[in-house]
């Protein structure tokens, strides 16, 4: 059941040591799970998690260090801010929170990291099926083309 | 695990019951280094107190830190 | 930094800060274990020294009101304090164990945030200030020690003489100018004392710049470990009184060539026993001058050296600001202030703004929190764009 779910997982530089758990962007005991690395957890813009669950993952998750010892002071905290907003708000959406997750763990904590993402990916394969991806549109701001390239004359 | 925290809980609210009647004593007696070190004796057994409280969840994290 | 570093780094140094931070970070995990992280002591290593230097403060403004500064005085006001005064002893241990409390609090501040590399890049402010922070610790603590007046203050005194004798040049003016006068007399001990008392109101300005670049500064640990400290210091006052060492009074004739040793604050003083004065007080500033330099000199000096990703510093897309304030809010280091706009945006939601932010480059530490916190796509790592986040994400979920 788990192999067939895609999760995607944002996990932080400093945070767990991939090394000995991933390969080649999965995770080797959980391979429904791919992780994308980020300079520090508090770089993920909430969009893009809505953005992966509309394009058809089942889950999300951000991984940071330990609450209180982030390298970056306070991005952990901010980025559970962020993510119980972003709950609230997909709940609305019919979205179940539980297909969105904040872990924290420090560089050395691979063991309990497993079985906190197992545990995560279990709980997402016991809810009843997401809906189909919808197109890849994004309700963001609009903006001229290539506005954010800094090629306008 | 969690009848082990009530019961360290019972145990350190007894002993700090005996901290208080030793901070009363040395105060009596006028033996201001045996109550001053009770004092002390008691806020440690405070701050035991409320580990044990937080770990069986009686109170959370800060709000801000939760 | 987990899987990059320790794959590139080379050179000692940089071999050894890795397996301390690695070493840190593991007792982090043995700690946690203990204590949820919330009430983790190691991570407010900040906050614990913050705590005693107010425990001192406050013991401080008691001790002051018993104590006369004056040479016959001095010890029998502090004599009068500890037996006479209704839990002066008390007090008076309170302030010298929550010393201890102090630097013991400043040094694993000091190697926390050494081995896990926050002094580093554009994060050297707090280093700096703290560096000031612990000389200046260091000097009230000897200044307290001289205080009491008793037979070690006495040798003490005229040890740091011996020593401000050994500087070239300046080393008869500063004698003099410390003394206060050709031979030590009343007005010493109220210099002393202004020593002790002046520094530590000073400690103050250096706290404000030590926390001038962070937002939200970390400064008070959580109730818990208030209590223990708090307890620990009335504790040992209590159990191991200050009066066990039994100092006679200073008085001139006294000649005393040996005291009880404290490993907090004396031991520059210890020194002196094997190293002649000139090579202590060369000790000490090469100590200073060495940890001023630490964020400068160490080999890992560029990302790019240390292995860890090098976003670049964080842009503002000026079309799409709308000067909303999240990221000003958010950023923890105050790296971006909000200025008058220039003009309207181009996107709709800034077509009406009236603020822009801007990223001042030498405080960002390009940790990119600032692009989680902008709804509007108006800041970018230069080095990470949006676009390829946003293409890992359809490659991980197309495969």
């Amino acid at each position: 059941m788990t192999q067939t779910l895609k999760v995607v997982g944002f996990i932080c530089d400093w945070s767990v040591d991939l090394a000995p758990l991933s390969d080649g962007g999965r995770l080797r005991e959980v391979p429904g799970v791919r992780v994308i690395r980020v300079p520090c957890s508090g770089f993920v813009r909430p969009n893009w998690l809505e953005d992966a669950l509309n394009r058809g993952a089942d889950g999300v998750f951000v991984t940071g260090c330990p609450y209180g010892d982030c390298l970056n002071r306070e991005g952990n905290f901010l980025m559970r801010d962020r993510i119980d907003q972003l709950r609230r708000r997909l709940q609305r959406r019919k979205v179940d929170p539980a297909r969105i997750g904040m872990l924290a763990f420090g560089l050395h904590d691979g063991a309990s990291f497993l079985a906190e993402v197992k545990a995560f990916v279990d709980r997402i394969a016991a809810l009843p099926p997401a809906p189909p991806a919808r197109a890849a549109g994004r309700a963001a701001v609009t903006q001229p083309a290539q506005a954010s390239e800094g090629e306008r004359p | 695990m969690r009848s082990i925290y009530v019961v360290g809980i019972v145990v350190l609210s007894g002993l700090s019951l005996l901290f208080a009647v030793g901070i009363i004593y040395g105060e009596a007696t006028d033996q201001w280094f045996l109550g001053g070190g009770f004092v002390g004796a008691l806020l440690i057994a405070y701050s035991f107190i409320v580990l044990l409280l937080r770990q069986v969840g009686l109170i959370g994290p800060r709000k801000t830190e939760r | 930094m987990s899987t990059v570093a320790t794959g590139q780094a080379s050179g000692r140094y940089a071999r050894l800060m890795t397996s301390l931070l690695r070493g840190t970070l593991r007792l982090d995990v043995l700690v946690n274990k203990l204590y949820p992280t919330d009430f983790n002591p190691l991570y407010y290593t900040g906050g614990l020294s913050n705590l005693f230097l107010f425990t001192l403060v406050l013991s401080g403004i008691f001790l002051f009101f018993y104590y006369d500064a004056s040479l016959g005085e001095s010890f029998a006001s502090v004599q009068y304090l500890t037996d006479r005064v209704p839990y002066g002893g008390i007090v008076r241990g309170v302030h010298r164990y929550a010393a201890d409390g102090f630097i013991v609090g400043i040094l694993l501040h000091l190697l926390r945030n050494w081995f896990t590399d926050r002094h580093l890049f554009a994060r050297d402010n707090p280093w700096i200030s703290g560096m000031f922070l612990l000389l200046f610790a260091g000097f009230i603590g000897f200044t307290g020690y001289q205080l009491v007046w008793d037979e070690r203050a006495q040798l003490l005194t005229s040890m740091f003489v011996a020593m401000l004798r050994s500087i070239p040049a300046a080393g008869a003016a500063l004698t003099r100018l410390f003394i206060g006068g050709v031979g030590i007399s009343d007005g010493t001990l109220v210099r002393i004392l202004f020593l002790h008392i002046g520094p530590a109101t000073a400690l103050y300005v250096f706290l404000w710049w030590h926390y001038v670049r962070q937002r939200h500064p970390k400064i008070w640990p959580p109730g818990v470990w208030v209590l223990f400290c708090v307890g620990l210091v009335f504790l040992l006052a209590g159990a191991v009184p200050v009066t066990r060492e039994t100092i006679p009074a200073a008085t001139p004739a006294a000649s005393p060539t040996r005291f009880p040793m404290d490993v907090f604050f004396l031991i520059p003083f210890w020194l002196l026993n094997f190293l002649p004065a000139g090579v202590v007080v060369l000790l000490l500033v090469a100590l200073f001058v060495g940890g001023l330099a630490i964020p400068y000199a160490s080999r890992r000096e560029t990302p790019v050296e240390m292995g860890v990703r090098h976003s670049g510093v964080a842009q503002v897309i000026d079309g799409n600001c709308t000067g909303c304030e999240l990221c000003y809010y958010d950023c923890p280091y105050n790296a971006i202030v909000m200025v008058p706009s220039p003009g309207p945006g181009l996107s709709k939601a800034a077509a009406n703004r009236s603020l822009l932010a801007v990223v001042i480059e030498s405080r960002c530490v390009e940790c990119g929190i600032c692009i989680g916190a902008c709804p509007f796509e108006a800041l970018e790592l230069p080095k990470f764009l949006e676009r390829d986040v946003l293409r890992q994400v359809g490659e991980a979920v197309q495969a």
